[in-house]
């Protein structure tokens, strides 16, 4: 007996070791690779056959439910291809484990598998999504990928067996080592892709879950190119901004030309004050000299062309005043043009008769400018002279020849005043001291600040008998004063005017001095009496000549 | 009577219209519902991970077999027909039951979380209090909607018997051992069952949530 098994051992383990010569065997262990359910409602298992020992070698697939007994077998294996189990609707049960086994089974032999826990609850991972499209939306303001999709068709979405959540990521084709941007989709089944670079080829890839599930795979990749649309925009944003350049250097440069016009429209110069006669430039230059001359220069007063329309300055100086070089008889005159005269000094002391001197406050009134031509003189405070008559005119005559031409005033006290209101003096003093009983003008200094006029200076007069004014003649020639006849109103003061020869002495007095003119030296015939000229003092302000016609 | 008959079945067909269009306000209720259950059983299977991180090889072996759960009682459907089939308030009475089951063994695990022989015990102990918090939550929300649901539907229209549905389901085990792998092998089997009944509750509210919204098929 023991010799009998002893034997049948020795020849299985021939057997063996010739069938591993030849090489066939029993067939090797098959894993179960995994199990899936795409949808909750069935499930697959797939194995790994393994070696199957030379011999044909078929698998069987025995599971066990845990809420009943017995072994069951895979009821079928084609439907899911080779080496697979499908579990279909009936044959699937959720919140159930299942025990599966797989058994590989040969001529020789068989061999069982390790068991594999299934639960259809951990085991779901449904298939991508189907139906990927990509569009590309081209709006006003700025394109858009939409991308839309549709469920794995065999996912069941109407029940609420399932609810699947999509994942999408995009990727640019042109950007080498580029990352995939994910976006989450929820429930929905599209979604849009802002901010796209142009003529760019963007792949779109999808999956989905079903609640707690496993990721299904990707999708296969959809391709899209993005039209490069955006670039002409911008080109014709570089045409526009080319041309406004373009257009602002012409204004530019144009402005530029023109620069003084310009300057002139937008900032007009103030215009200076317009008086005729005066230079703005001169006076700025601050040399006062100058400043003098232009300001009596150019034509001021105006009008004067002729002798005949000469307006005359009457100068009214003080008796006590003479200058020694006066007394001397020297007269120096000038020329208005010149725009400065001497004041010639007349006058007798004993006459005691008003003289106008200086030439400094002359100056000092041009000086000072427009607006004050004529300034106060120095007062000079004088008793009040003794009375003398004035109308001693023909005493004037004698002194007319030795002293100097010059014409004399008769005094008038409304002459003056008149003089003064209407030559718009500053201020125009016209007093009479009480203590004078000659009821003459007071010494009182007179300003006479007149716009215009810068002839007729009454710098003082005294409560005198009389006043000689000083009328410097423009024409040299023709240095001649007047001497006044006859007062013949307020206003009206009747000049003699003549030309007095050397070798003749004129008459020009009436009543009984004619008489001493007859014996004296005749005039040439030709000679004529002259009309009597008048002074009056116009509405302007002027002291302006007056031909009346008079008889002697 | 005959009067008095119409006249109450008109009252209630009344009643019913109201109720009908008291659907919006439930499919709000549902959402939210759905909503929670989604958090408490994602909170379930990110526990079981970590435990499995860390399990004593032979644990497998030595775990016992999901149908020990205290829960594998109750008797739910097993499939897509099964609880298609099944009617509204029964689904959400076993939403209800099997929350109601799990008051109590969550309150064990809580308590033996912090002392649990596993390098992350303090994840798992905040995670189960997260797990007691949310549980609750969705609790009174169930309770609500079983009110709204069971009262309303059932009792109004149907004028059927009103039956409680909702069960009790005693949890029995009052402790998880005394050695270290017990204690582990026990709160991974008991965190196992209960993520398998999360997923139910889970799975029954999100059926419930899509027949609530019939006029809005894209939200199922």
């Amino acid at each position: 007996m023991w010799g009998e098994v002893g034997g049948a051992l020795v020849l299985l383990l021939l057997l063996s070791e010739v069938l591993d010569c030849i090489g066939i065997s029993p067939p090797g262990k098959p894993v179960l690779i995994n199990c899936r359910s795409p949808e909750k409602e069935t499930f697959t298992c797939r194995w790994d056959p393994g070696f199957d020992g030379g011999l044909p070698t078929t698998h069987h697939l025995y599971y066990q439910k845990e809420d009943s007994d017995g072994m069951y077998e895979c009821p079928d294996y084609q439907a899911a291809g080779s080496n697979s189990c499908f579990f279909n609707k009936s044959h699937t049960s959720i919140w159930v484990n299942y025990n599966i086994t797989v058994v590989a089974i040969n001529s020789l032999g068989s061999t069982v598998s390790d068991p594999l826990e299934v639960d259809v609850m951990y085991i779901v991972q449904p298939n991508a999504p189907e139906n990927v499209t990509v569009s590309v939306v081209e709006t006003e303001e700025s394109p858009h990928l939409l991308v839309k999709w549709e469920p794995p068709h065999e996912a069941d979405t109407r029940s609420g067996w399932i609810t699947l959540t999509y994942q999408l990521r995009v990727k640019r084709q042109n950007k080498k080592e580029g990352e995939w941007e994910e976006y989450a989709s929820g429930k929905q089944t599209q979604l849009i892709i802002y901010s796209l670079h142009p003529g760019d080829v963007y792949m779109v890839q999808l999956r989905c879950k079903l609640d707690h599930s496993l990721w299904s795979e990707w999708s296969t990749t959809t391709h899209t190119e993005v039209p490069d649309y955006i670039l002409k925009e911008r080109s014709i944003w570089i045409v526009i901004t080319v041309f406004s350049a373009f257009i602002l250097l012409l204004v530019t440069f144009t402005l530029a030309m023109k620069r003084k016009y310009v300057k002139h429209c937008l900032l007009p110069p103030v215009p200076g004050p317009k008086i005729s006669g005066l230079d703005t430039q001169l006076l700025k230059s601050g040399r006062s000299e100058d400043i003098l001359s232009s300001l009596i220069n150019q034509g001021f007063p105006p009008t004067i062309a002729t002798k005949d329309q000469q307006v005359d300055y009457l100068l009214v100086f003080d008796s006590e005043q003479v200058t020694p070089d006066l007394q001397n008889g020297q007269t120096r005159t000038k020329n208005i043009d010149h725009g400065r005269y001497d004041h010639s000094l007349l006058m007798e002391a004993n006459n005691k008769e008003v003289k106008v001197g200086g030439r400094e406050t002359v100056e000092q009134g041009y000086s000072e400018g427009l607006e004050s031509t004529f300034w106060k003189t120095k007062s000079l405070s004088h008793p009040c002279p003794q009375k003398k008559p004035f109308n001693n005119v023909t005493e004037m005559p004698k002194q007319a020849p030795v002293s100097s031409k010059y014409r004399s005033l008769s005094h008038h006290k409304d002459l003056l005043d008149s003089l003064a209101r209407h030559l718009d003096y500053r201020e125009t003093v016209v007093k009479s001291q009480s203590n004078c009983d000659d009821k003459h003008l007071s010494s009182q200094n007179i300003v006479t600040p007149l716009k215009a006029i810068g002839y007729v200076e009454v710098q003082r007069w005294k409560k005198s008998i009389g006043l000689q004014v000083l009328v410097p003649k423009m024409d040299k020639s023709q240095e001649d004063y007047s001497t006044v006849s006859v007062v013949e109103n307020e206003n009206v003061v009747l000049l003699k005017r003549e030309t007095v020869p050397l070798n003749c002495t004129s008459c020009k007095l009436r009543g009984n001095q004619s008489e001493k003119c007859l014996q004296q030296k005749p005039c040439k015939p030709h000679m004529t009496v002259p009309a009597k000229e008048g002074v009056y003092i116009g509405s302007n302000g002027y002291v302006e000549p007056v031909t009346i016609s008079h008889t002697l | 009577m005959a009067r008095r008959s119409q006249g109450t079945k008109l009252h209630l067909a009344v009643l019913c219209l109201v109720v009908s269009c008291h659907a919006i306000g439930l499919s709000d209720l549902m959402e939210r519902a759905s909503q929670r259950s989604d958090k408490l059983h994602s909170l379930s299977t990110s526990l079981n991970k970590d435990l499995d991180s860390h399990f004593p090889p032979m644990g497998r072996v030595m775990m016992p077999r999901p149908s020990m759960c205290h829960t594998s009682s109750l008797q739910t459907p097993k499939d897509k027909e099964q609880a298609l089939r099944v009617s509204e308030n029964e689904l959400i009475s076993l939403a209800r039951s099997l929350l109601l089951a799990w008051n109590d063994p969550l309150l064990l695990l809580s308590s033996e979380a912090p002392t649990l022989p596993h390098p992350s015990n303090g994840d798992i102990s905040s995670k189960i209090r997260e797990l007691q918090d949310y549980s609750k939550s969705l609790g009174d929300g169930l309770d609500i909607l079983v009110n709204k649901v069971v009262q309303q539907l059932n009792t109004l229209c149907k004028m059927g018997p009103s039956s409680q549905y909702i069960s009790s389901i005693p949890f029995k085990g009052g402790d998880l051992g005394n050695d270290k792998t017990s204690r582990l092998i026990n709160f991974h089997f008991l965190m196992s069952c209960f993520r398998r009944d999360s997923h139910k509750i889970d799975s029954f509210l999100k059926v419930l949530r899509c027949r609530a919204t019939k006029m809005r098929p894209e939200t199922c």
